[in-house]
C-alpha cells in the first residue's frame, strides 16, 4: 500500500479508514478559526455503501489502496446489487447499489465498463467521460421559442432525466457526462 | 463540455428569473440588520477595507498589496480581516454602542463551501456589557431578520418563529440552547474537557478514540479534530446552540473568567450545523494585549504566513482604555445560506470568487 497525506486527497481515492477499505466522496479545507488546518472527508465504506464524515489534520497521513480496474460487461440487476461479468476470464462480480449509486442510471446491460477491483471484491465503476444513449421520450419543442439556450428534459433509455435542447428528438443517440448529468452532444 | 457547469452567475441568472429571489433575500438580510440596530441607536460606522496594520492573528492569512506615492515609492498595505480594531479605537475616542456592516478579506479561504476570500461580516459591540448580553442580542437580531423577511414577502400569516434549512425546521425563540464548552464534550464526546485542558492527558484520549498522534501534533489540533468530528456535527440541530467559555489557550482577544481563568469569556453560535458568530467579552488590558500580539508574530514567522508589523497604534489606544464592553462578528454570507436555504455560501454571492479566479 502506498502511503499519502491530506494534500494528495482526490474525489474517488481509495483508502483505508479505521481498517476498513474506503473512498474519498468528496473533502474540503477547515480552519476552524484559531491555527491550524484540516481537511474534512466524506468517505463511503465499500464494504457497506455507508458515507460517513472524518476530519484529518491537515498533513495526516493514510493508507491508499491498491485498486485494479477490469472491462466487465453489466448483466443484469439481482436484488439490492448489479450483476457484472469479467470479459476475459468470464467471471462473475456483485457490486451493491450503494457503491453504484449516481451511475445506476446510465446502466444498460451488455454494455461494458471499468470496474474496479480491490482483492476479491468489485467495489465500483469507474465513470466514463460520456455515456451513449437513446431517448425514448421527448417532448416537442415548444414553438416559436427561439431563445438561444432554451432547453427541456427528455427521458434515455435506462431511465436517466436529462435537460438538453429544444433540437433533440426520439430515438436521437445523445452523449451524456455521467460526473454531472449535463448533456453533451448529439450522436 | 456541458455549457451547464461553466455558466456564471449572472448568466443563470438571465436564464431562470426565479433564482433572484435568493439574491433578494441577501437585500433583505442585510436591511433588516441596519434596521434592527438604527432602532437601538447604534452608530453605524465605516471601517477603512485598506490598511497599514492588521491585528496580529497567526490563524489569518492577510491580503498583501503596495501603496504607492507619486514617485512609485512603494509601502506595504494589507486588505482589512474585520472591522474590531478601528471600531474599538472609536468606543476608546467615545463613540458608544456601534456596529460596522462591511467586507473583509482573509487569503488561502478559496477550496471551500463556507469560505470566500471576500465576505461581508457584521461587528457590533455593547458598552458596558458582557457576552451573555451579546448573546440575548443574538437571539432578537435572528428573530428580527425572519420577521423583516416574512414581512416582506408578504405573508403575514406566517408567524411561527422558525426557519427551514435543507428540510429541517430550525425554531429561532428565545432562549437558544447553551453549552458550556465542559458541557458540549461530555455530552457529544464523552471527555472530562477539565482533564483534556492537560496536554498528556488529551494525548491519551484522542490516542483512545483512534486519532492519529505524533510527537510534533499540538494540544490546539487534538481539541480541533475532537471538535470537528464529534461536538460541532451535532450543534444547532433544531435550535440554534451557543457554545460558551473556551479554555484560555483560545481566548483571543476575549477576556478570561475571572472565577475560574482556565476558561475565557468567548462564545460561538451554530445553526444546522453551520458556525455563524464569535464573541468576547472583549479583553481591556493593554500589556495583555501587546503580549498576545508578539506572541501571534512569532507564530506568523514560525508558519511561514505574510509578515506585517502589528497596530501599536491600537495598544495606544488600549492605554488611554476602552470601556467595559462585548462584541460579536457575524458571517453575513452564512447568514443569507441560512434564510435563503442554500448549501454553499458561493450561491448567495452575484460574483463568487471561484468565477472571477477560475481554475484559481
Amino acid at each position: 500500500m502506498a502511503t499519502i497525506t491530506t494534500a494528495n486527497f482526490k474525489k474517488g481515492n481509495f483508502i483505508e479508514f479505521r481498517n476498513e477499505p474506503n473512498q474519498i466522496v468528496d473533502f474540503q479545507f477547515v480552519n476552524p478559526g484559531k491555527g491550524s488546518a484540516f481537511v474534512r472527508a466524506k468517505l463511503k465504506s465499500l464494504k457497506t455503501g455507508k458515507v460517513i464524515e472524518f476530519t484529518y489534520k491537515s498533513g495526516e497521513t493514510v493508507e491508499e489502496l491498491p485498486i485494479l480496474t477490469r472491462e466487465m460487461q453489466y448483466l443484469y440487476k439481482e436484488g439490492d446489487s448489479y450483476v457484472f461479468m469479467d470479459n476475459f476470464s468470464y467471471e462473475q462480480f456483485n457490486i451493491s447499489e450503494g457503491l453504484l449509486e449516481g451511475f445506476i442510471k446510465y446502466l444498460k446491460p451488455n454494455d461494458t465498463y471499468q470496474v474496479l477491483v480491490y482483492g476479491e471484491d468489485a467495489v465500483g465503476v469507474r465513470f466514463p467521460k460520456k455515456v451513449w444513449l437513446t431517448v425514448t421520450e421527448a417532448d416537442e419543442g415548444v414553438k416559436g421559442n427561439t431563445a438561444s439556450g432554451a432547453t427541456k428534459t427528455v427521458v434515455v433509455e435506462t431511465g436517466a432525466v436529462i435537460t438538453v435542447p429544444l433540437f433533440i428528438k426520439e430515438g436521437d443517440k445523445i452523449g451524456i457526462d455521467p460526473e454531472t448529468g449535463a448533456y453533451l452532444e448529439r450522436g | 463540455m456541458g455549457c451547464i457547469i461553466t455558466m456564471t452567475t449572472w448568466q443563470k441568472l438571465h436564464a431562470d428569473p426565479q433564482l433572484w429571489q435568493r439574491y433578494v433575500i441577501r437585500e433583505h438580510v442585510l436591511h433588516a440588520i441596519r434596521e434592527f440596530f438604527d432602532r437601538q441607536d447604534f452608530h453605524e460606522v465605516e471601517t477603512p477595507l485598506l490598511i497599514a496594520n492588521p491585528p496580529a492573528e497567526s490563524y489569518l492569512d492577510v491580503f498583501e498589496t503596495k501603496l504607492l506615492d507619486r514617485n512609485r515609492n512603494g509601502k506595504h498595505a494589507y486588505l482589512s480581516t474585520s472591522p474590531e480594531v478601528p471600531l474599538k479605537k472609536l468606543m476608546v475616542a467615545g463613540l458608544g454602542n456601534c456596529y460596522a456592516l462591511t467586507k473583509s478579506f482573509r487569503n488561502m479561504e478559496m477550496q471551500s463551501s463556507l469560505h470566500n476570500p471576500e465576505f461581508t461580516i457584521l461587528e457590533w459591540y455593547r458598552v458596558g456589557a458582557d457576552y451573555k448580553e451579546i448573546m440575548s442580542d443574538c437571539e432578537s437580531l435572528l428573530l428580527y431578520i425572519r420577521e423583516y423577511i416574512v414581512k416582506k414577502q408578504k405573508k403575514p400569516g406566517d408567524t411561527s418563529p422558525t426557519l427551514t434549512y435543507q428540510n429541517t425546521v430550525v425554531d429561532l425563540s428565545a432562549p437558544w440552547e447553551k453549552l458550556t464548552m465542559v458541557e458540549a464534550f461530555k455530552k457529544w464526546a464523552g471527555i472530562d474537557f477539565v482533564q483534556f485542558l492537560e496536554m498528556e492527558k488529551a494525548k491519551e484520549i484522542a490516542v483512545k478514540k483512534g486519532y492519529t498522534v505524533s510527537a510534533d501534533t499540538s494540544w490546539e489540533e487534538l481539541y480541533n479534530q475532537i471538535f470537528l468530528n464529534e461536538v460541532e456535527p451535532h450543534l444547532g440541530r433544531g435550535k440554534p446552540t451557543i457554545l460558551y467559555e473556551f479554555p484560555g489557550s483560545m481566548a483571543a482577544l476575549a477576556r478570561r473568567k475571572q472565577s475560574d481563568p482556565r476558561f475565557a469569556e468567548r462564545f460561538e453560535f451554530y445553526i444546522e450545523g453551520l458556525e455563524l458568530g464569535d464573541c468576547y467579552s472583549e479583553l481591556t488590558d493593554w500589556r495583555e494585549q501587546q503580549s498576545r500580539f508578539e506572541n501571534e508574530l512569532k507564530e506568523l514567522k514560525r508558519s511561514g504566513k505574510t509578515m506585517y508589523d502589528y497596530d501599536h497604534d491600537f495598544i495606544e489606544a488600549l492605554k488611554i482604555g476602552l470601556p467595559d464592553c462585548s462584541g460579536i462578528a457575524i458571517g453575513v454570507d452564512r447568514l443569507v445560506m441560512l434564510f435563503a436555504d442554500v448549501k454553499t455560501i458561493q450561491e448567495t454571492l452575484l460574483f463568487p470568487a471561484n468565477e472571477l479566479f477560475e481554475n484559481a
